[in-house]
């Protein structure tokens, strides 16, 4: 590793104490580019030339700034794997931007290759510069410090202290000062050194090497892990199978088979709200009965799932992520057959009033199919004409519905989503706009049919998720954060102590001080108290001092 | 839970007198530049030189050594009054005492600053009592919406001050410290305020405690380190300036400031406090998030920004510590980091929809 690729120390690559003392202790030397080798190098000498590139502080720092303004549009654009309704909302809105920003992954910034290529190049430039250095951690960890220097009074840090004492008893109390201080110790003839703070260079690899097990945890969640979603009407049950989920996002690893074989059934959705005062209507407590079993064939066990309170099942999450109202509607067709008799998740437009809309899909209506596009509204009041919904409890619930008749084109063309009616092939009813207490219908002009409002459920949508990545993330961020603390707050230091007989006859006492890094500041009033400590062991006094 | 509307109104007015004795502790601290009296024992800036020689010349007897003290002479003439005096002190053969003794103390304080501490002093406790009553009345954390988060992080931001001027004595930066502090509290009353209420059930979780506290106290401290970013970045530019010879401007203000490398340590350290309380606030939200979302990362506005945050300080950390970047450039992107702080707590919260909107003030 060379000059320029250190990560935040500059003294682990500095030389041997005799030229450190004279060198200042903390500042990197000017960071030298290294400069590019002629074609004479031949291939090896360019790509130890990129690598040296690659591995210096300053391409990591670029690194790190750029990580940080790519992140910014994935913050400011609809994301694809967030909100992807909101994608769709943006190409209708910007038709001519759209395409461009989604050629650019835009839309899908934190999967995007040129976002992966940065995080992918700071993270070997992370590790070329953190190996070499764990390597040199590891042999000097049973390592001596260099001896004293010849002339310890160039130590940015020094004083001279006098003693009536000899050499030898001198030295000997410093020592003693030292090693009830915990720094490691070598002496030689008339000196001692000694060096303290090892574990600030440990931190600091820690919190690099957690940064890269990070990663792999990451990519470990990516691989084995798997999302999904599905909506789940009180008093119905789904299993844990590919074919009975809304959305399935598994990693790339995972087939179908290894989806845990569990089965939930929603008994009951109970939510409430804050009936008065100026926060009316937010709600303040959302709860999910569930009855699940965790494979074929096991007695099932309740759990009341809340917001923040998931449930696991060996290993797989289960979240409550949402709710709404399902209206039942029963629909007889102009034969007088019952067709349709369910209900119909409707989605909130709004969360003061969770006025809700939905269509209803009749295809097996005859003479012809019937679809209905409808608002539900949980508390219906009469502003001015207009009714909307002014509580998010279903205290006055009403349905209102746009009748159409038809065909649904269900049988051809794209799949459709089941929350939009494609009214393409429809036409619709002159219906009287009526709303719908639970209980009333809607006679369909032209012996189309009959239209019951039967009355309404409650639906929860959860969130199944599992990720094997999770609890190794968990250990690499406690490491970095260990690591982080460590090498924040522990500094590297040396000290140096010659002892010698002075004109005078008296002993003089040379004290040097080094902090090899020190960002922060502060080994001055180490040094200061350590070597005060030096003069009281051995009775001397101060002749001269200074102060880097 | 039934909110307690007693306590509520009993913080919104010990809020209010906590705006009014700070906003008075400023006034003090600008009255103290205006016209304080400057007392014989501070130490002015342009005595140091004529200290360290002294000392210098006092160990002129030994011919190396007198060497490195003029160069040591040299190096001083930078260093911190503070620090240049001990070494004088002991340079000249003095009774080495400890480097405390020698700040200047709050005794040696003009009247106006003592004045501005005081009422600081005051505000604070106020300022406690109006974040300890909300909790009272709501029953939790009293860190639950936007106006809370802010009185909350505007409390922890002059606690660490205090700290920072107890332990190192910059007294004077109090002016340019309280002044913000005072727009953010009086723009918390009036822009966005919001009553006291219960929590959404997003936000009821034990996690809430762990999460935001530890975003809060780094958030304020990061306020902290903002500032002393700001004033070291004009303290700088002075002292270009007067080492150029160029004419400048409020030289009196300036010398009564600790040096640009003193406030550049006090950012330094400010931030390496606020760090690691950052980096565990990101943590912990990821575990809540985990625990209420079914993952742990999801790039989520809030997220994304406080992962921006967090990459802006890592820069600023590794930059203090690399040739060529640090200083002023340091201190810019430490402004940088705070810059994205503040988008993430205003502008993500008021205009991005996000899983984090919680502010209460739609």
């Amino acid at each position: 590793m060379t000059e320029t690729s250190r990560m935040t120390e500059t003294g682990a690559a500095q030389a041997e104490a005799g030229q450190q003392a004279a060198a200042p202790p903390e500042p990197t030397p000017p960071a030298p580019t290294p400069p590019a080798p002629s074609s004479a190098y031949g291939a090896l000498g360019w790509l130890r030339w990129g690598w040296r590139q690659l591995t210096s502080m300053r391409t990591a720092l670029i690194l790190l700034f750029l990580l940080a303004v790519a992140s910014v549009p994935g913050s400011l654009l609809p994301q694809q794997g967030i909100d992807p309704a909101a994608v769709q909302q943006y190409y209708v809105s910007h038709p001519g931007l759209a395409p461009w920003l989604a050629r650019l992954s835009l839309f899908n910034v934190f999967a995007a290759p040129w976002f992966a290529a940065i995080y992918l190049m700071l993270f070997l430039s992370l590790a070329g510069c953190v190996v070499p250095r764990a390597y040199r951690l590891a042999r000097s960890a049973r390592a001596l410090p260099p001896p004293a220097p010849r002339n310890v009074a160039r130590m940015p840090q020094s004083v001279r202290h006098q003693t009536g004492q000899d050499a030898t008893a001198a030295l000997a109390a410093a020592t003693a000062v030292l090693r009830r201080r915990k720094f490691r110790l070598r002496t030689g003839d008339g000196w001692v050194s000694a060096e303290k703070g090892y574990r600030r260079e440990l931190g600091n690899l820690l919190f690099h090497l957690a940064l890269l097990g990070l990663l792999g945890a990451i990519a470990l969640g990516g691989l084995f892990g798997y999302k999904a979603n599905r909506l789940l009407v009180s008093g119905t049950s789904f299993a844990n199978t590919v074919t009975a989920l809304d959305e399935f996002h598994p990693g790339r690893l995972v087939s179908p088979a290894d989806l845990q074989p569990f089965t939930i059934t929603l008994n009951k959705f109970a939510a409430s709200y804050v009936t008065s005062g100026q926060l009316r209507g937010q709600p303040s407590s959302f709860n999910a009965y569930l009855s699940y079993s965790a494979q074929p064939g096991v007695a099932s066990q309740r759990y009341d799932l809340r917001v923040n309170h998931p449930l696991n099942v060996d290993g797989v999450k289960v979240y409550l992520i949402g709710h709404g109202y399902a209206p039942v509607f029963k629909v007889t067709d102009g034969a007088g057959k019952v067709v349709f008799d369910q209900p119909v998740p409707f989605i909130a437009v709004n969360t003061s009033g969770l006025t809700s809309e939905g269509v209803v899909k009749v295809p097996d209506a005859k003479p012809d199919q019937l679809g209905f596009a409808g608002v539900f509204l949980p508390t219906a009041v009469d502003a001015g004409g207009t009714l909307e919904s002014v509580f998010p409890a279903p205290l006055n619930p009403r349905v209102s519905l746009i009748s159409y008749r038809g065909n649904l084109g269900m049988n051809s063309g794209p799949s459709q989503s089941v929350y939009s009616l494609n009214t393409a092939g429809l036409t619709e009813l002159p219906v009287a706009p009526r709303p719908l207490a639970p209980g009333q219908s809607i006679k369909l002009p032209g012996g189309a049919g009959t239209l019951t409002f039967a009355g309404y459920r409650q639906w929860a949508s959860l969130a199944i998720t599992y990720d094997p990545g999770q609890v190794p993330a968990l250990i690499a961020g406690l490491a970095a954060l260990a690591g982080l603390l460590l090498s924040f707050f522990i500094r590297r230091r040396r000290m140096f102590v010659r002892a010698y007989p002075g004109p005078d006859g008296r002993t003089v006492v040379d004290v040097g001080g080094l902090a090899r890094s020190d960002p922060a500041g502060g080994f001055d009033e180490e040094f200061a108290r350590l070597a005060e400590e030096f003069r009281v062991a051995y009775a001397g006094e101060t002749s001269e001092g200074k102060t880097d | 839970m039934v909110i307690n509307q007693g306590l509520s109104h009993l913080s919104d007015h010990f809020l209010m007198v906590t705006l009014v004795l700070y906003f008075l502790a400023v006034l003090a601290f600008a009255a103290d530049f205006a016209f304080g009296k400057r007392s014989p024992a501070e130490p002015a800036e342009a005595a140091v030189p004529e200290l360290v020689t002294a000392g210098a010349a006092g160990a002129g007897a030994a011919g190396a050594a007198a060497g490195a003290a003029q160069a040591s002479a040299a190096d001083l003439a930078s260093a911190t009054v503070a620090s240049a005096t001990v070494d004088s002190a002991k340079a000249s053969g003095g009774t080495g005492r400890p480097a405390t003794a020698s700040r200047p103390g709050l005794r040696d304080a003009s009247f106006w600053v003592r004045t501005g501490l005081g009422l600081t002093v005051l505000g604070v406790i106020a300022h406690i009592a109006g974040v300890v009553s909300r909790g009272l009345a709501v029953h939790r954390v009293p860190w639950g919406d936007m106006y809370e988060f802010i009185i909350a992080v505007t409390c922890v931001a002059v606690l660490f001050f205090l700290g920072l001027i107890i332990r190192y004595r910059p007294f004077r930066l109090g002016l340019f410290f309280l002044a913000p502090i005072v727009i953010i509290i009086g723009l918390a009353q009036t822009v966005i305020y919001t009553p006291a209420g219960p929590l959404v059930p997003a936000l009821n979780s034990y996690w809430l405690a762990i999460h935001v506290t530890a975003i809060t106290l780094a958030t304020g401290t990061y306020v902290v380190a903002a500032v002393l970013a700001v004033v070291y970045l004009f303290a700088d530019r002075h002292a270009r300036r007067v080492a150029a010879g160029l004419p400048v401007r409020n030289g009196e203000v300036f010398r009564l400031l600790p040096t640009p490398e003193r406030l550049d340590q006090f950012a330094y350290r400010t931030v390496v406090f606020a760090f690691p309380l950052w980096t565990f606030g990101i943590m912990a939200g990821a575990i809540w998030a985990d625990e209420a979302w079914g993952r742990y990362w999801g790039w989520d506005p809030t997220e994304t920004w406080a992962f921006i945050t967090w990459v802006v300080y890592a820069c600023f950390l590794h930059a203090r510590v690399t040739a060529g970047w640090r200083g002023r450039r340091a201190a810019y992107i430490q402004l940088v980091g705070f810059g994205c702080l503040l988008f993430n707590l205003l502008g993500v919260s008021l205009f991005i929809t996000g899983l984090h909107s919680y502010a209460g003030l739609s």
